[in-house]
């Protein structure tokens, strides 16, 4: 039960109300809104994406490349929108965008970069490091569009053939984002 | 590998131009199978190297 106000294409607004203490917000399209009777302020939540995803194997990338990383596990993906090492949100929004990898070249050391590419080219850089091991990470908030923007991650390395570790399920790597307000 | 054909190609190329930031050149590997392959060039001097080139250089 709820109070409704409703949003049609025929007769404006039209509410019906009982005591219930839950608001719903409808519109001509179909479209709803619910907010829920609690104490203090209410976070509506609806088809919001997220995803987590890790690479389950090791990869080596070589000197002077810049190699799309491999993300071939998920822990969760709320709206089936990450497949390929690639999230391709059908919601519009801003996405905040997280990425953390753990890599090595004992053989000298190596500088690496961690860049978020957008639709197939690097669109922010968010790690720099000259080692040789470390863990690092990055994160980023970037708008995509709900339909052909997708994002994916890049690794460079110069200077040495690095290898990106996973030998302990998603501790040691993960791609993760979510969406954390519509268009 | 591709960038050790560059750079055997052209000797005065360093790591800093292949920065995928910074750099005029960009060599990619995008996982997908295909192997690495030239995705910017943008040398103010130097031209790309031609398919034959770099078939030409081996122990790279």
């Amino acid at each position: 039960m709820a109070s409704v106000i409703t949003a049609t294409t025929t007769s404006g607004l039209t509410q019906s109300a009982d005591n219930s203490g839950v608001l719903q917000l409808a519109s001509g399209t179909g479209n709803l809104v619910t907010v829920p009777s609690v104490t203090g302020t209410a976070m509506v939540s609806g088809n919001m994406p997220a995803f987590s995803a890790y690479n389950s194997t090791s990869q080596s990338v070589s000197s002077d490349t810049s190699a799309k990383i491999v993300f071939d596990s998920e822990l969760f993906d709320t709206n089936s929108n990450f497949a390929s090492n690639r999230f391709t949100p059908t919601v519009a929004g801003y996405y905040q965008v997280s990425c953390n990898a753990y890599w090595s070249n004992y053989n000298g050391g190596a500088f690496v970069i961690l860049t978020l590419y957008k639709n197939g080219s690097s669109f922010k850089e968010l790690a720099r490091l000259n080692a040789t091991s470390a863990t690092i990470n990055g994160s980023a908030l970037v708008y995509l569009n709900g339909s052909t923007d997708y994002i994916e991650m890049y690794w460079y390395s110069a200077s040495g053939t690095t290898t990106l570790f996973n030998n302990n399920g998603q501790n040691l790597n993960g791609f993760s984002a979510v969406l954390v307000r519509g268009a | 590998m591709l960038s050790e054909k560059i750079k055997s190609i052209y000797p005065s190329l360093i790591s800093a131009d292949f920065d995928p930031i910074t750099g005029t050149i960009t060599i990619q590997n995008d996982s997908d199978g295909k192997g690495d392959y030239i995705a910017k060039w943008e040398h103010p001097t130097l031209p790309r190297p031609t398919q034959e080139q770099l078939d030409a250089v081996t122990g790279a």
